[in-house]
């Protein structure tokens, strides 16, 4: 479906658009003239949207309050990696999240196509209850899971993080994973059952394969969330060489004074990964990313 | 994962699959008596994983609150049982229903708030425009951003009276607006801050939502003479229903459960202007020690939220039916 | 883009990006295995030491380096050393008890061993204080300094270092704005009128998030005036003239503009800054305001304490202490080790990582210290009449870390500094807020 969909112009006449009223005008000088509107439109926004966003950055290219140089330096960031683990912190970040995304994707796709195609009461049950275990605020689950890992060796350890990551964001990611499946129809399976496929063998080699959008939005979810949690780290981590970013953060707040300029240089290390993961993906999403998955067709 | 290539299994799944993307649901008749009892033990092992998992990281938490909530004990002493005394307790506070009524209204301004920035600017970015994927990724920011950096951010831009933004309504003779220390401006902020924040998210599955969208109904409706107001609410915002129902029900749970976005920003203060349940549930357990109370108010909380996406699923599934 | 060509594209996509999950499925998860395992160095074989980040990195650094070349006497275990984070601490440290795999030694909240020690989670101090009597360091306190920490089954916790809240103010606006620096409290008033014309503030403090400055003003203002929450008893005893005339008093000054209307709404950032940037003329703050804030002029002194209108002089102290736990390996190394940590402790001022009081006189002489002419006014003047959380009342208890961290003072303190309010009732919805939270 991607295919289609991604052949299509995107010029569609939609509300609050001024210009044509059909594709393939986008040329004409009306076009031309509502394209640059738009552009001046969305550029106005951006910058306005984005000004707290420049702040930080401006921080972490200013010298901090015991430099010696003026103007923009990118000294910050090297103190940042120099005088504190912020490395190490990153490799941290990275192995969490990644191990996240891939393990969450791994457990809520293949529940997330039983959710979908399996629809007695207790499929649906299930579902149903996904949802609600979920609700519960994670302020209020950190003691007792805590409690939990302590028992099984699992704090201040990566791992252990991981796994409540994994939990955190299984719920959401296998509501997302049935919704994707829901608009594959299920003829393709039919057919692939006829070629002598198993039920196992069509999820995987039929499903899934047709289902990237879907399984790269849940990624993204998982990523992101992951990516910036520090409520339960903080709890959870110890050791300063097994910190994740966010909690490396965390660690430039003394009592009552903080470390701002290493906050923002931290802060702006912190949002590369995800911007990269998001122009990397952009294509992906202009064909279905969560929304499409989700869409109702 | 099998990677196995079956080249035409693909392109008849590619062929099956490419009309779906205007199309109805799937809904194959009979899909249960598919269901064979070798069926269900697949499914089963399928869905081994997530129970596990669920019954671990939701499930344990969820019953020990539950023994917490009727108890009166310490995070680390259970305490005496005293049955439903916390909740009626709960209930019976003033602060509890304050704190229920902003975080109504923290959560539709959130939702409905980023929902209506995130679809306008998925309308925009969804037509040609110089440089649109750039757009694209850049306001994704705020969602990106930690929010302990932000909220700082957002308080350096209007936290005191000489910051950015109130010297701006200053020298505009608009008087110096006392964005935080002010009860109600200091809730239209927290609120705005979210929705700053959330509608990244929003733009995201709307603009995704969109380009499944078939355009050539746009043609056949605009042929019929419909005007653009006319084929944006009968035809496009049918056609991303289900998906809007989604990040409706997403949202308000995000909503519902911030915890950072309020208490980073404000505190709950001034007084108790922006105290959210959570908040309040948070402040409760671990500032006031209160750890019955606090769970009940989070357990309270929990109850409410489900029943409102109980209801919005059920609009869901009505979507998809129709 | 034909069809064709999209499915091709998408296919080695996908293959790519499985590829690459498969890869970072498995080697991230067997590094965090490892990593985990690493970590789990605060077994059974060594006294966990916890403490807080109450300076910059360098006080940690020195202060595990302390810990760790900490040789024990043969048949004694040795120390690690653990910073935790002040975010969520009390969680972290609750979590962690009741998993038993909490410290045995830490510092902490300043009311944190109270409320374990409630829980049964402490382990008195009496045997390390016989040390210090033993090693000369008793008698090295500072006046009153233990005292508080003393209960019916013991020693609680043994105080490290004094959290002073003490007023502070810039010479040079005193001097633009033409007037004397207060002595009590009618100057004060005065003194604020006259700052208020040059744009200056006569009382900073703020209440934002995460900033108790200005729950700290407002009992620093109750006890300057012979006040408190409490009777010398321990009983809660919010409405007491005293009080009252404090808080009437407080309002006085939001009225006159000579509190910041913003400072409901400011951090412990947007606070310094009012420093940093001369709006603050005149206000309670804790040790170390020059260098907190970025100001090394010397135009931001300490004051000297003021007198409230019937002649009362006081100021605020936190003692923050070292406990030990129950749940550890070895009780005598605990306290062994506990002791020797606090002969070491000159170190941590020696080297100037302090924002804080030493509780031992010979500290206080050291030449690092006493250098700094506020550090010695401080001592000289204010430690002698600083008053703890628990004033009228003496010794400490749990109760405090409720009034500190909690809500009802919060929320009494934003009352007051909004203004909309008279000084009883605010003080009433305070004391029934007490009421519904502490344990009787």
């Amino acid at each position: 479906m991607s295919a289609v969909v991604h052949a299509h112009p995107q010029s569609g006449p939609v509300l609050g658009v001024t210009g044509t009223g059909k594709p393939n005008r986008a040329l004409s000088d009306a076009g031309l003239r509502g394209r640059w509107w738009r552009f001046a439109l969305i550029l106005a926004i951006t910058a306005v949207v984005l000004v707290p966003i420049m702040v930080t950055v401006v921080l972490a290219v200013t010298p901090g309050p015991t430099s010696t140089s003026t103007g923009f330096t990118l000294e910050n960031f090297g103190s940042v990696f120099s005088q504190t683990l912020a490395s190490t912190w990153l490799q941290n970040s990275l192995i969490t999240t990644l191990s996240t995304v891939v393990v969450s994707v791994a457990v809520a796709a293949p529940a997330g196509y039983v959710l979908s195609r399996g629809r007695s009461k207790a499929v649906s049950g299930y579902s149903l209850l996904l949802f609600v275990m979920q609700s519960l605020p994670i302020i209020t689950s950190v003691v007792p899971l805590f409690i939990l890992f302590a028992g099984m060796g699992l704090v201040d350890n990566l791992m252990g993080l991981t796994i409540i990551y994994v939990g955190s964001t299984m719920t959401v990611a296998t509501w997302m994973m049935a919704a994707y499946f829901d608009s594959i129809p299920i003829s393709l399976e039919e057919a692939s059952w006829i070629d002598g496929c198993s039920v196992f063998g069509s999820f995987t080699k039929v499903v899934l394969r047709n289902s990237l959008p879907g399984v790269l939005s849940t990624a993204i979810f998982a990523f992101l969330l992951a990516w910036n949690d520090y409520l339960v780290a903080i709890v959870f981590l110890r050791s300063t060489e097994i910190f994740t970013l966010p909690m490396g953060v965390q660690s430039f707040f003394q009592q009552n004074q903080t470390d701002w300029t290493s906050v923002m240089a931290l802060a702006v290390i912190m949002m590369l990964p995800p911007i990269i993961v998001f122009a990397a993906l952009n294509k992906y999403f202009s064909v279905g990313g969560i929304g499409g998955s989700l869409a109702g067709r | 994962m099998a990677l196995t290539t079956a080249q035409t299994g693909l392109s008849r799944a590619r062929r099956g699959v490419a009309p779906g993307g205007s199309g109805k649901p799937a809904k194959p008749a009979n899909r249960k008596s598919k269901l064979s009892s070798q069926t269900r033990k697949t499914f089963f092992w399928l869905l081994l994983p997530s129970v596990v998992l669920l019954v671990l990281i939701h499930g344990y938490p969820l019953a020990y609150a539950g023994v917490q909530a009727t108890h009166n004990g310490s995070l680390i002493d259970t305490g005496e049982f005293v049955g439903l005394e916390n909740f009626a307790n709960v209930l019976a506070s003033d602060a509890f229903w304050k704190a229920a009524r902003f975080t109504l209204l923290f959560t539709i301004v959130g939702v409905f708030g980023s929902w209506l920035m995130g679809l306008g600017l998925a309308l925009l970015l969804r037509t040609k425009i110089p440089a649109g994927g750039v757009f694209k990724v850049l306001l994704l920011l705020p969602w990106v951003v930690p929010i302990v950096v932000s909220s700082t951010a957002w308080n350096w831009l209007l936290g005191t009276p000489d910051s950015l933004i109130p010297s701006m309504f200053r020298n505009l003779g608009l008087g110096t607006p006392l964005f935080l220390a002010d009860p109600t401006l200091a809730a239209i902020t927290v609120m705005v801050f979210k929705v700053w924040i959330s509608f990244p998210f929003m733009m995201m599955m709307t603009s995704a939502a969109l380009a499944s969208v078939d355009t050539t109904v746009y043609e056949a409706a605009s042929m019929d003479g419909a005007s653009r107001w006319q084929q944006f609410s009968q035809i496009t915002l049918p056609l991303i229903a289900r998906s809007t129902y989604i990040s409706w029900i997403l949202m308000t749970i995000f909503c519902v459960n911030d915890f950072p976005t309020i208490y980073l920003l404000t505190g709950g203060g001034p007084v108790d202007a922006t105290t959210s349940l959570v908040v309040l549930a948070y402040r409760t357990v671990f500032q006031d020690f209160q750890t019955g109370p606090g769970v009940a108010i989070a357990f309270l909380m929990t109850i409410t939220l489900v029943v409102v996406s109980v209801i919005l699923y059920r609009q869901i599934r009505k979507s998809s039916v129709e | 883009m034909t069809i064709k060509s999209s499915v091709t594209s998408t296919a080695f996509s996908r293959r790519g990006f499985l590829g690459f999950a498969a890869a970072a499925a498995s080697a991230p998860l067997l590094a965090a295995c490892g990593g985990g395992s690493a970590s789990q160095s605060g077994g059974s074989g060594v006294i966990k030491f916890w403490d807080m980040p109450w300076a910059t990195p360098a006080y940690n650094d020195a202060a595990k380096k302390i810990a760790e070349g900490y040789a024990p006497a043969s048949g004694n275990l040795k120390a690690s050393y653990q910073t935790i984070q002040w975010n969520n601490f009390y969680q972290t440290f609750s979590s962690a008890i009741a998993s038993k795999t909490g410290p045995a030694v830490s510092t902490g909240g300043g009311f944190q061993a109270f409320q374990f020690e409630q829980q049964g989670q402490i382990a008195y101090a009496d045997k390390v204080v016989e040390e210090l009597k033993k090693n000369g360091q008793f008698d090295d306190f500072l006046p009153g300094v233990l005292e508080p920490f003393k209960s019916d089954k013991g020693y609680v916790a043994v105080p490290w270092q004094l959290d002073m809240r003490v007023f502070w103010y810039r010479k040079s606006l005193f001097e633009k704005a033409g007037v004397d620096v207060p002595t009590d409290w009618a100057s004060l008033l005065e003194a604020g009128k006259k700052l208020k014309t040059i744009g200056a503030f006569g009382f900073a403090t703020g209440s934002g998030a995460g900033n108790n400055i200005g729950n700290h003003s407002m009992i620093m203002m109750m006890v300057n005036n012979g006040g408190g929450v409490f009777t010398p008893s321990g009983e809660l005893d919010v409405m007491n003239d005293r009080n009252v005339e404090a808080i009437e008093f407080l309002l006085e000054m939001v009225s006159n503009g000579i509190i910041d209307p913003a400072a409901v709404s400011y951090t412990t950032d947007n606070l310094n800054a009012q420093w940093k940037d001369s709006k603050a003329a005149f206000g309670p703050y804790v040790l170390g305001v020059p260098a907190r804030v970025g100001d090394t002029s010397g135009d931001i002194v300490v004051a000297s304490p003021i007198a409230g209108p019937h002649g009362d002089k006081a100021g605020l102290v936190f003692p923050n202490n070292i406990m030990m736990y129950t749940n550890t390996p070895s009780q005598a190394s605990s306290e062994a080790f506990l002791v020797a940590y606090m002969g070491q402790l000159k170190q941590l001022w020696q080297q100037k990582l302090m924002n804080a009081l030493p509780v031992f006189k010979s500290i206080t002489e050291l030449p690092e210290f006493s250098s700094d002419p506020n550090n010695v006014k401080i001592v000289k003047e204010w430690q002698p009449i600083a008053k703890t959380f628990a004033a009228q009342g003496n010794s400490l208890n749990a109760n405090l870390a409720v009034l500190d961290g909690g809500q009802a003072l919060n929320q009494f303190t934003q009352t007051v500094l909004t203004g909309k309010t008279d000084a009883k009732s605010a003080l009433q919805a305070f004391q029934s807020g007490l009421q519904s939270v502490l344990k009787k």
